[in-house]
């Protein structure tokens, strides 16, 4: 299966009585947290996982996080006094004082929706146990913004379609898309900027549909396009086996022998190699090798793991040891 | 500005359809100017330039109703976090959980514009703590109390009165410690 799952159903609830993030005092603020960290507490999750409080949310620290996808941009450049709770296996998460008080997320394994969101309402429920949600019989959960209100959930999936890409077909699978009201962007870049092939694919509408009815659409719509991909990678395979390899190959050798790598061109690199072991004709790599390298890779991450602070150009010679290193023949 | 208003119902010279909304002056070769009256699309098709608004009305019209749209949004306001319906029109989010109720009318519209609908049909919040859900009703219903003061529903205003005194006792039993 081309997919990689990650942001999946995320819930948005706000707290009850209390002005949402961007209208908070600092006082309101700092209460969501304490009310937050209370039920936490109470509730056992603490002993399943941290909370990271304001002032260990450094810079580097959360762009850290928004390379390994548990937090958003919108959450890195916050002026609000901010939280993170993370379970040990980074499985589910909540960020405070993001646009809403609280947003829960949950990752997805593969298609399965329907587990990653049961465990996100076991969640959800423990911590409404201890606290009031802001909710109401019409406009279901309320958010700051009307374009996430109701259930208030983003399903995501995560594609890999670098078939599609290179045959051009791309456009097409992802105005369909679209035409059924879901949203489609890029993982890396900004805006419309597709880098490494990466697609993230989610509902746009969160009223109006239960959650089982939104789940059920993305994932129909998402095993689709992953049925176009296949027919394209067969279809490459077919009439482009030589090229296709090729192409695989070359990337897979740039990056065991260049000397500086930018996180761009790493990214774009591994993300054609990922196609060639998908296709079966790179078996030197495995998958989870290449999607553990495509999170290393990035800026933050990759300092974290040296663990010195570097500027661009030393980072990207030190990038490029680090990929050699891991891409070692055996 | 009297004196350029028209009679009503004067078609367009051109068209004779839609109304006259322009005054054109044309000069043929001659040098002889005649004046006719159009409305705005043949004006347009024609490439006629303006020579001066008839129908100052409709422009005045317009305009004296956006402010009247602006006005009320902007004295449309919620009792707890203070937003008024202008600020969100123009910021997009919402204040706190009381501006849905205290901008319903005009909030329906544009959420049914944004989400295809205007009614939620997924999971609902179960009963949780009940003293946390206490405090924050006392706040809310405060506040709903205000608001329905405010439209002049006192059929509502008086319910949630009684709602409001029974819940702020329940939380002066609960603070005293009486069962």
């Amino acid at each position: 299966m081309p997919t990689l799952s990650f942001p999946p159903g995320s819930g948005w609830p706000n707290l009850d009585g209390l002005p949402f993030p961007g209208r908070a005092t600092e006082d309101e603020q700092v209460r969501v947290v304490c009310v937050t960290r209370d039920a936490l507490t109470r509730s056992g999750c603490l002993n399943r996982g941290s909370l990271l409080g304001n002032d260990e949310l450094s810079e580097s620290r959360t762009r850290l996080l928004l390379e390994r996808h548990l937090v958003s941009l919108d959450f890195v450049e916050s002026k609000q006094l901010r939280a993170f709770y993370v379970t040990k296996d980074e499985t589910l998460s909540l960020m405070v004082n993001e646009e809403d008080h609280l947003r829960f997320q949950a990752l997805v394994s593969g298609l399965d929706f329907p587990t990653a969101y049961e465990s996100v309402s076991v969640f959800d429920d423990e911590l409404e146990g201890e606290l009031a949600y802001a909710f109401s019989p019409k406009y279901g959960f309320l958010t700051a913004c009307p374009t996430n209100l109701g259930t208030g959930m983003r399903a995501s999936v995560l594609a890999h379609l670098p078939a599609l890409v290179l045959t051009k077909e791309i456009e097409k699978v992802l105005r369909g898309a679209v035409h059924i009201g879901l949203m489609v962007r890029g993982l890396y870049g900004e805006g419309s900027q597709t880098k490494g092939n990466l697609f993230q694919i989610s509902n746009q509408r969160t009223l109006g549909q239960s959650e089982s009815e939104i789940i059920e659409t993305v994932i129909d719509i998402a095993r689709q396009v992953i049925e176009y991909e296949r027919k394209a990678r067969e279809y490459l395979v077919k009439n482009f086996r030589v090229e296709t390899e090729d192409k695989t190959f070359r990337s897979l050798a740039l990056l065991r022998s260049a000397r500086i790598l930018s996180s761009d061109e790493a990214i774009n690199l591994l993300a054609t190699v990922r196609l060639g072991v998908a296709l079966g004709s790179i078996n030197e790599v495995s998958l989870e090798q290449v999607s553990r390298l495509l999170v290393l890779v990035r800026p933050a991450n990759l300092q974290a793991l040296l663990g010195e602070d570097l500027g661009p150009s030393q980072r990207d010679e030190r990038r490029a040891t680090f990929v050699r290193e891991s891409l070692v023949h055996e | 500005m009297e004196g350029l208003r028209v009679k009503n119902q004067k078609t367009c010279d051109l068209c004779g359809d839609n109304q006259a909304e322009l005054k054109v002056r044309q000069v043929d070769k001659d040098g002889k100017a005649t004046e006719i009256e159009v409305c705005a699309e043949c004006a347009r098709r024609r490439g006629f330039a303006e020579v001066g608004k008839i129908q100052l009305d409709i422009a005045q019209i317009v305009a004296e109703m956006k402010d009247k749209v602006v006005d009320e949004d902007a004295k449309l306001v919620c009792d707890v976090c203070k937003m008024t319906f202008a600020d969100f029109k123009r910021q997009g989010r919402a204040g706190c959980a009381h501006c849905f109720v205290a901008f319903d009318d005009k909030l329906e519209p544009l959420v049914r514009r944004v989400q295809g609908a205007a009614q939620h049909v997924g999971r609902a919040i179960r009963s949780g703590r009940k003293d946390a859900q206490l405090e924050m009703s006392v706040e809310r219903l405060d506040a709903e109390l205000k608001s329905a003061i405010q439209a002049e529903n006192y059929e509502k205003a008086a319910g949630l009165r009684d709602q409001l005194s029974r819940a702020r006792t329940e939380q002066e039993e609960k603070d005293t410690g009486v069962d």
